[in-house]
């Protein structure tokens, strides 16, 4: 388990992280999203205890992280690839990693198998592709056979064939009752492979759910074509809702369902040439939920 | 798991980051070299021109002169140490050794245990072979100085003992400015540019502040009589020494206080 108390990172005048309150619960694939430069990497790293919370703190499994012995027993991360020295081998990284944690040299051989690297255990890491990195990485946090995994962005370079692999992962280390923390700024990927979503902007929560609550919540809208256009309008507002003319005569409907709208063109004796619900997709619940909070917008959105 | 300390562990780690990339490899073999081959050259030319030039006879030190080689060795050993700290900062690798050992501390004094030992046993194996190939050079030709005489003894150990305490300020500047390049500039810049500047001043100066600069203590600790103005051997090896431990604390201090 993962327990940010008030957590907030300031570097100089930038927040990074405001005020976060969260808790990441074992057994579940939990999706991290935000915007770029929302503050998922920095909230993974004063986790990891690479940097120091300005007010607040972060907890694994209860404790700081710098409290805990041989942490890499405890928690793995992958924060970012091929962060090892080039010239040295898969092998030899691993084993530099174990050894500080006292993880026998055989279990490296055992994640190098499982992530598809021990053909290429001895060659330099400066000659891997951004993929064969990313597994080294995975490789890396697997190490300690912890119960708490974080990875910061982890299908970045990866092939389609590496991306059901690490998706896969993902789910059978959270059926094994591990704490799987995954952050991405693409809700599509989470929307397939998180049970889980926390959901992050400038540095504040805005919101977290299960994937199913989050669609829930989002307002559909119902898109309707009449014979008699202004009636109908009329009746819509009558009953309580919101509409806009959309292009090429239709409505768009707001507050009201399908099945509403029919029944009131039926009462008012409006003939109806088209009425379609429209169900907010996941990726426009969270454009719409961080609209306000994109660092970098481009303009026109 | 463990509730000791974790200092062994962390060390052992170490251990197999310094032996498994090229640069540590590289910096070792480059300091033999230097070491050797530029004492080879020094004292054959020395040899070669003895009796044409009396007038170097006066002074002359068979023992500073064989080890002359650890002048240029010295940036060689600067560079490993500094290395072995900036290399993990270019690549990114110190946030998997901080995740991996949280205890900062730890991770300075296994590098500094990793790095002190292989720079001890490398330069006295250097100064070594210099030295006795140097008398080698020199006998028939050259006054000699034996190692049965314990200040030759002295200075050659001392040779050593310079190289080593230079890598560690090489290390100690690692952790303090993290760019392979800022180190090399500013350890250069201790070592040769130094002396430079001092030599523009005024000799009442010169002689007050020459003393304390690296180069002047090491020629201190590698010769017989130690130069004039300048402190004995053993003064020599305790201001370095005091250079090393001050800087080391300031980079521990430094990087348990920084983000990483």
């Amino acid at each position: 388990m993962i327990a940010l108390e008030h957590l907030t990172k300031r570097y100089r005048k930038t927040v990074a992280v405001d005020d976060l309150d969260l808790v990441v619960q074992p057994g579940v694939v939990t999706g991290f999203l935000g915007p770029n430069g929302s503050g998922k990497s920095t909230t993974m790293r004063v986790i990891m205890g690479l940097d120091r919370p300005t007010r607040g703190r972060a907890t694994v499994n209860g404790r700081p992280y710098h409290d805990l012995r041989d942490p890499l027993r405890e928690v793995g991360a992958l924060l970012e690839a091929k962060a090892v020295n080039p010239g040295r081998s898969a092998r030899n990284h691993l084993r530099a990693l174990a050894a500080s944690n006292k993880i026998p040299f055989a279990r490296v051989d055992e994640v190098l198998e499982f992530v598809g690297l021990a053909s290429v255990a001895t060659k330099r890491v400066g000659d891997f592709s951004l993929g064969m990195g990313q597994r080294l990485g995975i490789a890396a946090a697997l190490l300690g056979d912890p119960g708490v995994l974080l990875f910061d962005e982890p299908v970045n370079g990866l092939d389609p064939e590496g991306i059901r692999w690490i998706r896969d992962l993902f789910r059978s280390l959270a059926a094994e009752g591990r704490t799987v923390f995954v952050s991405s700024h693409l809700m599509s990927e989470m929307a397939v492979t998180a049970d889980q979503i926390i959901v992050i902007g400038k540095g504040h929560l805005i919101t977290q759910g299960s994937v199913g609550d989050l669609t829930a919540a989002a307002k559909g809208s119902v898109v309707v074509r009449a014979k008699d256009r202004e009636r109908l309008e009329g009746a819509l507002r009558a009953a309580g809702a919101t509409v806009e003319v959309a292009n090429d005569d239709a409505l768009r409907v707001g507050g009201l369902a399908a099945e509403a709208v029919g029944q009131l063109a039926f009462d008012q004796g409006v003939v109806l040439f088209e009425l379609t619900p429209e169900r907010a997709s996941l990726e426009e619940v969270y454009m719409a939920l961080t609209a306000g909070a994109v660092e970098y917008g481009s303009g026109a959105s | 798991m463990s509730a000791h300390p974790s200092v062994a562990s962390v060390t052992r780690s170490e251990w197999i980051k310094f032996r498994s990339v090229r640069s540590s490899i590289m910096g070792v073999a480059v300091t033999f070299v230097l070491t050797i081959g530029i004492g080879a050259l020094i004292t054959a030319s020395i040899r070669t021109h003895w009796t044409s030039h009396p007038e170097a006879h006066i002074g002359f030190d068979p023992v500073t002169t064989s080890l002359g080689g650890t002048l240029f060795a010295q940036f060689a050993v600067g560079v490993i140490g500094a290395l072995f700290v900036t290399s993990e900062y270019s690549s990114g690798s110190i946030r998997a050794t901080l995740t991996a050992t949280p205890r900062r501390v730890e991770v300075a004094i296994a590098k500094l245990v990793v790095l002190v030992a292989s720079l001890l046993v490398v330069s006295e194996v250097a100064v070594f072979v210099t030295f006795l190939m140097g008398q080698a050079i020199y006998s028939g030709v050259v006054p000699t100085a034996s190692l049965s005489n314990p200040t030759v003894l002295r200075a050659v150990i001392f040779g050593g003992f310079y190289l080593t305490l230079l890598g560690v300020i090489g290390m100690a500047l690692g952790w303090l400015l993290r760019q392979s390049a800022a180190c090399i500039s500013v350890f250069t810049s201790l070592i040769l540019v130094l002396p430079i500047v001092t030599f523009l001043l005024p000799s009442s100066w010169q002689n007050a502040i020459g003393r304390f600069e690296p180069s002047t203590l090491g020629q201190s600790m590698e010769s017989v009589a130690p130069p004039a103005h300048a402190f004995s051997a053993g003064g020599a090896l305790l201001v370095l020494g005091i250079y090393a431990v001050v800087l080391t604390v300031a980079a521990a201090t430094v990087l348990t206080r920084r983000d990483a």
